[in-house]
């Protein structure tokens, strides 16, 4: 519908009116120019549900992902599963790239939506946009820093893990709303069957083969046995030092040369009986034991090792440590979010857990963590500290 | 039950609120939140749905089979640009990004384009033929 302008005798005055009906007209005619027909209740909801699941997926990974970094004072993570780490931190990874075509599709169908007009009806109404509005930016945002951090692009400012923690809470929250709000269209859409021939199932499918590709050339990276397949991923178990990924080398972390030095001492002090003080030829004099561990990321990627060293319990035994204390295992390096891990005492007294000094049959590369460095199992990555050179009994 | 629900995501949306105001840059954090919404509903939409109207000359067995190839083509290209730009390599780490990435995703996108090649010219087959003994 086009509004005449009324008849007037200054020409800027007509342009004006012109213009304005123009710009009232444009926005109300828009909405109905998205003449394809897979803007449409079903596929939005169908899209929808796939998402909530892939959402609510990706925010418990999260959580156990953070709670396991950053654990409260009464939270106990177990050692076993050894691969329980592995498994979530691959899904949240990799399920959270193959969700990009969902999230992309989704946004696409209800895309018309955007352009209604009146824009906001009531003050409800105008409270569900501002609802959606929360949720669209808050996913955005989680899928752009999780894509970039996962490739070591830090172009945003904040600290990756904070913000992506936070604004998961408010993702997950827009959802629980939405999915609330809409749910008698998901009602309607798994209850009947349609009439009218679009071509939702070839659409749909074809979202599912965008996730499938993606998966495809990115899991790889965390399923070990389709490494070769893994084009577009970050990583390439079996590519580093000893056939191992490096997260952090030791010129990074600004320890060379302390790493290097004769001098190195383990100390194992705190909460003992006594003190013990060993070189790295007195650690090697201890029994050694075998394990085969991964290194599991919370980029998303993993590997399997094999690592040689002594097991945790006996340097603590010899130390005469409390069976119920934790451990603080501290690293050579003086700078560093990660420079300190916890040990809980399910963790130590695990036979698997180990202070490495050997990895896939030769001694630790000085990226790896040479001298010594802690591996155990159900552990993320970051926590595996490097460079060891005291364990603190608290 | 619907309000249970809302008043849920209500509190959890202000758990996030608070940490990121208490934890984060606010400011810079809504510079990225709400700039990637705009992004989005800005550029992003907007070129597919040119794509969509270019695409929605072809002839009708080659259409749905070249969006789909350019869906597939555009997502697996959103997720791998940041490799492909490779801004995250460092020279003492080289095990953190170690593939040629913009030869891969060359790769990937020729298969892609393969694929869609291959359905066209079926689709295209079996629709002239439909039309041929439609005629007879």
């Amino acid at each position: 519908m086009v509004r005449r302008p009324p008849p007037l005798t200054r020409p800027l005055t007509t342009a004006l009116t012109v213009l304005l009906a123009a710009l009232r007209a444009a926005p109300s005619r828009l909405a109905g120019r998205f003449t394809s027909r897979l803007h449409d209740e079903r596929v939005a909801a169908w899209l929808g549900m796939a998402l909530g699941v892939s959402l609510l997926s990706a925010f418990a990974t999260g959580l156990i992902s953070h709670f396991m970094q950053h654990p409260p004072g009464w939270m106990r993570w177990p050692s076993r599963p050894v691969n329980l780490y592995r498994v979530t931190q691959g899904v949240h990874v990799i399920g959270g790239l193959a969700t990009v075509p969902l999230l992309l599709a989704k946004l696409w169908t209800v895309y018309p939506k955007l352009w209604q007009w009146p824009p906001v009806r009531s003050a409800p109404h105008g409270a569900r946009r501002l609802l959606v509005f929360v949720l669209v930016g808050a996913a955005l945002f989680q899928f752009v820093t999780g894509v970039l951090n996962i490739a070591y692009w830090y172009a945003f400012p904040f600290l990756f893990t904070t913000a992506h923690y936070w604004t998961a809470y408010i993702v997950i929250g827009a959802v629980l709303i939405h999915a609330a709000d809409e749910w008698p269209k998901v009602r309607r859409t798994v209850m009947t069957r349609p009439q009218d021939a679009v071509g939702r199932r070839a659409f749909l499918l074809t979202v599912a083969g965008a996730s499938g590709v993606i998966t495809a050339v990115t899991v790889g990276e965390a399923f070990s046995p389709l490494a070769r397949l893994a084009v577009l991923a970050p990583r390439r178990p079996g590519t580093g030092p000893q056939g191992l990924p490096v997260n952090k080398s030791a010129a990074a972390a600004g320890v060379s040369a302390a790493a290097r030095d004769p001098g190195w001492r383990l100390t194992v002090t705190g909460r003992v009986r006594r003190d013990v003080v060993l070189t790295l030829d007195g650690l090697r004099a201890l029994p050694q034991h075998s394990a085969r561990l991964p290194i599991a990321c919370v980029e998303g990627w993993s590997a399997d090792a094999d690592w040689r060293g002594v097991r945790l319990r006996d340097l603590l035994a010899l130390a005469g440590a409390d069976d119920a204390a934790r451990v603080r295992v501290e690293s050579l390096q003086t700078f560093g979010l990660y420079r300190t891990s916890r040990l809980d005492p399910g963790h130590w007294h695990d036979p698997l857990t180990l202070l490495a000094l050997d990895l896939n049959g030769d001694p630790l590369d000085l990226d790896h963590g040479h001298p010594c460095r802690l591996i155990a199992p159900n552990r993320p990555g970051v926590l595996q500290t490097k460079w060891v050179h005291r364990l603190v009994v608290l | 039950m619907k309000i249970a629900v809302f008043g849920a995501g209500l509190a959890l949306i202000a758990i996030g609120v608070r940490g990121v105001v208490a934890n984060v840059d606010a400011v810079v954090w809504l510079a990225w939140f709400a700039g990637a919404a705009v992004l989005h509903d800005g550029v992003l939409v907007p070129l597919v749905l040119a794509a969509g109207l270019a695409t929605g000359r072809l002839p009708a067995p080659a259409r749905q089979a070249v969006r789909a190839g350019l869906i597939a083509a555009g997502c697996v290209c959103a997720v791998a640009l940041p490799l492909v730009l490779g801004y995250g390599r460092r020279a003492d780490e080289p095990s953190r990004l170690p593939l040629p990435y913009g030869r891969n995703l060359a790769i990937v996108l020729a298969l892609i384009t393969v694929a869609t090649a291959v359905t066209v010219a079926v689709r295209v087959r079996t629709a002239r033929r439909a039309r041929r003994e439609g005629r007879a």
